[in-house]
């Protein structure tokens, strides 16, 4: 064998009492594909820091092109060629896109040093030449844009640019698919492959283990700190993979078969519009049936479950929950009908990542926890918070511990307990299971299929099209703000329902 | 788009179908320098028409003597709030470098020429405004409470240890250098009106910082770090050192500002300055630069400058008490607070 351009050689990284990585070897290879997977919490983002040279090893060696670099710090790591796409992206939002991908290389030439001169005229060269080689527009105007004026799918590509422009030999990306459409995702691979083909390693951490079989490569499993198997993600199955990863064996078909014969209706939508977003959707859920719905992010289906937990009320049409109309004008009279939304994105919409587990499952209860003086019984508060905790096999040390010091699997837990505690009628689901680990993937599924059969009607809003196809009764497709197809699930498969999302030409440019 | 025109839509905003609106609005993203124009041309336009005599020479070069001290300060403050800190510090190391340093040349080196004085205060100001940085870096603290701190602390040591008595007799250097004329021009009515020399130390300074700000790798980290410190650690600049030059650089100017202060006064009194943070912070504010770090120029900063001083010494010429003016300045920042989130609104979509 040659001399990789990356090798780790018995890498162990304690942090207090917690032994997170133990003794992981391996090597990478330029120009090939390699996808880390794991649960959360197994040592992945350990792993990567190391290598990216954010966070020292506590023994073993760190190799490049041969060379020990064990110790290096994140100026030596991009000096030496690894370029690290955190799942924020690592862009400074309010700098240029031509500063974004430009800037690095003078700072690592002047390794680190600020008291000097900025080629400015650099800058813009570097950037062009970068943005042109992943298909990017390269005029003044794209690259004097600010970074938080994209969309997150442009940044992503912004990202892959400035690692283009450092001549990266290994490019780390962490989740790069979590928050884009099948289109993007799309487009994000071909982009990748350019990098691969000029010679560049790249390392996917990833939960996605279909684009992974798309793409190629080799899977590197890891589990509790330990590099478990090497496969081939190409051949190995998902039971296979999943196997590795959690050490149990996983639910890869239906999790249920589809409520048969006449369900009691819930919900009933009739002619809803929101001018700009969605026209006249009509549908109907029933109590005890879980619906899929899916399309492009702007086909209109975000605001349509926006709309209906009163997030984004609808200019025109009625909606019915169990015989009575339903007030969508705002979102407190929505949730005292009855309806629970949870939305996509946890960090930022959903979690007090800084309070205590049981305030952020009870936030939304507080109403029904009053006791004496109107005061909120801490002590119901905190039972309440435990039950849930018990319910949805939440691991966490205490219920006081702060959200934050969960994995992203029970932190999604946490926010799910949360609406379930307002014993809603309707249950939204906006993407349950983004960044999360296939082991908390199964969890999570099992917590929606015992609430559907104990009579809850549920929307399941996601891109994942096997989470849809495992779960759902129907799933309705939505394209350009009205819904295109609606299908039985049980007997759908993942390319007609890729088709009928994207449109039939998008999959023969794919 | 003329300036004219944004004027124009401005005003009937309301009225405009949404197109216009929309393109105002994004057009104003782009060039956020607009608010302190417009207000100030407005200003101008309504103090002139109510009082003829306010279309003077006499009053232009009063307005830029009057911004030569809360320009300097508002620069450093710029530099600061760009790197995602926040100065409340930079009046008192104004003060205490004046006065320390106006002692020290009158009763040591009485024959110090003012270069090596201006040099002198820089130094001191610089290593003053360091020890801001380095207490934010240590203790991890957030930069308003570390320098409400240093500003008591700084305050205290100057009336505890150097001296409480006004102080006339400034030393030769200070006084002849307030005294050099730029610019002189005899009006109609045989009056001499004159911009001092001193005006061109904030010229200097603002050509400097704005050349420090967008060409040197400390000037984009200095933005950098003010916009996601974690991100630009992890990309390798070194934020605990962007941060402690970011406050050198504002002490700096403090110290340069305090001895222009003397210069221009010709008096040294140690209780001057105080509580002259806030109309700064307002004029980098007002020049649109966000309070949450990041963002800010030169151009803007400076008009903001100008704003406030406009505000704060020409209302009276229309008769307009000075408790009227404290309202005035208020109604402008609400509005810029409200203009600048309805921009941020816009970039986001």
């Amino acid at each position: 064998m040659t001399a990789a351009f990356l090798e780790t050689r018995d890498l162990h990284k304690r942090y207090g009492g917690v032994h997170a990585l133990k003794g992981v070897s391996l090597h990478i290879e330029r120009g090939q594909f390699y996808h880390l997977l794991g649960e959360n919490g197994c040592g992945k983002s350990t792993l990567i820091k190391i290598i990216s040279g954010a966070q020292p090893a506590t023994s073993g060696q760190v190799l490049i092109e041969g060379r020990d670099m064990t110790g290096l710090d994140p100026i030596q790591a991009l000096d030496a060629g690894i370029e690290t796409v955190y799942q924020d992206l690592s862009l400074l939002p309010n700098l240029t896109v031509a500063e974004n991908i430009g800037l690095s290389e003078q700072l690592v030439e002047g390794h680190g040093g600020l008291f000097r001169r900025l080629d400015r005229e650099r800058v813009t060269t570097t950037a062009q030449r970068a943005l042109e080689i992943v298909g990017l527009p390269a005029d003044r105007a794209f690259l004097s844009r600010p970074i938080d004026t994209l969309p997150i799918a442009l940044r992503q590509l912004v990202a892959i640019a400035r690692a283009v422009a450092s001549e990266a030999g290994l490019v780390i990306m962490d989740e790069p698919t979590t928050s884009l459409t099948r289109r993007e995702v799309d487009n994000l691979i071909r982009t990748v492959r350019r990098l691969q083909e000029n010679g560049a390693a790249v390392l996917f951490v990833t939960h996605k283990l279909d684009e992974a079989r798309e793409m190629g490569g080799t899977g590197l499993v890891m589990r509790d700190g330990e590099l478990v198997q090497t496969v081939d993600v190409g051949t190995a199955t998902n039971a296979e993979i999943g196997y590795w990863m959690t050490g149990r064996e996983l639910e890869q078909g239906r999790y249920r078969a589809s409520a048969k014969g006449d369900v009691m209706p819930l919900l009933d939508v009739q002619g809803l519009s929101l001018p700009g977003h969605y026209t006249d959707l009509s549908l109907q859920v029933g109590a005890g049936e879980i619906l899929g719905l899916t399309g492009l992010a702007d086909s209109g289906r975000n605001e349509f479950a926006l709309s209906l937990a009163g997030l984004a009320p609808p200019e025109a049409g009625t909606v019915t929950l169990a015989g009575a109309p339903l007030d969508v004008s705002a979102p407190h009279r929505a949730i005292e009908a009855g309806v629970a939304y949870v939305p996509e994105d946890r960090l930022t919409e959903g979690l007090f990542l800084e309070k205590p587990i049981s305030e952020n499952i009870t936030m939304s209860i507080l109403e029904r926890l009053k006791g004496a003086l109107g005061l909120v019984d801490r002590g119901r508060a905190r039972a309440r918070a435990q039950q849930t905790l018990d319910d949805l096999a939440i691991v966490a040390s205490d219920v006081e511990a702060p959200v934050s010091s969960l994995s992203g699997g029970n932190q999604q837990r946490v926010l799910i307990g949360r609406w379930l505690a307002t014993e809603p009628r309707l249950l939204i689901l906006h993407g349950p299971t983004v960044g999360v680990d296939v082991g908390s993937k199964d969890t999570i599924f099992r917590i929606i299929q015992a609430q559907a059969e104990a009579g809850m009607g549920i929307i399941i809003v996601s891109d994942d099209l096997p989470e849809l196809l495992q779960n759902c009764d129907r799933i309705a497709v939505m394209r350009e703000g009205r819904i295109h197809e609606t299908h039985d699930a049980e007997a759908l498969d993942e390319d007609t329902l890729y088709t009928a999302i994207a449109g039939a030409h998008a999959l023969a440019v794919a | 788009m003329t300036t004219t025109n944004t004027e124009t839509s401005h005003a009937a905003d309301p009225a405009q179908g949404p197109s216009a609106s929309r393109r105002f609005w994004t057009w104003s993203a782009q060039h956020p320098t607009i608010f302190p124009a417009v207000l100030i041309v407005l200003t101008c336009l309504v103090v002139g028409a109510i009082n003829t005599d306010f279309w003077q020479l006499a009053n232009l070069f009063d307005i830029l003597r009057a911004s030569v001290v809360r320009g300097l300060f508002a620069l450093g403050v710029l530099v600061v709030l760009a790197s995602g800190g926040l100065d409340v510090s930079f009046t008192a190391i104004g003060a205490l470098v004046m006065y320390t340093l106006t002692l020290f040349v009158v009763n040591v080196a009485p024959e110090l020429g003012m270069a090596p004085i201006l040099a002198l205060a820089a130094v001191a100001g610089a290593g003053l405004g360091a020890i801001n940085g380095l207490l934010v870096n240590v203790l991890k603290a957030p930069a308003l409470i570390v320098t409400i701190g240093t500003q008591y602390a700084f305050r205290g040591f100057l009336l505890t240890f150097i001296g409480t008595a006004l102080f006339m007799n400034i030393p030769a250097a200070m006084d002849g250098f307030g005294r050099l004329t730029l610019i002189s021009v005899t009006t109609e009515r045989g009056l001499a009106v004159e911009l001092p020399v001193y005006f061109l130390v904030l010229v200097v300074a603002a050509l400097l910082t704005w050349w420090m700000l967008n060409f040197t790798m400390i000037g984009r980290a200095i933005f950098a770090v003010g916009g996601k410190p974690d991100i630009a650690a992890r990309l390798g600049y070194r934020v605990g050192r962007v941060r402690v030059f970011a406050f050198a650089f504002a002490g700096l100017l403090a110290g340069l500002a305090g001895v222009i202060h003397v210069t221009a006064n010709r008096l040294a009194n140690p209780f001057d300055l105080a509580g002259t943070e806030l109309p700064v912070i307002a004029a980098v504010v007002l020049g649109g630069a966000r309070i949450t770090g990041g963002s800010g120029t030169v151009q803007g900063t400076l008009l903001g400058v100008l704003l406030i001083t406009l505000v704060s010494n020409v209302l009276i010429l229309v008769g307009i008490p000075s408790s009227w003016q404290t309202a005035i300045l208020g109604g402008f920042i609400l509005v810029a607070g409200l203009f600048f989130a309805r921009l941020d609104k816009v970039r986001a979509t």
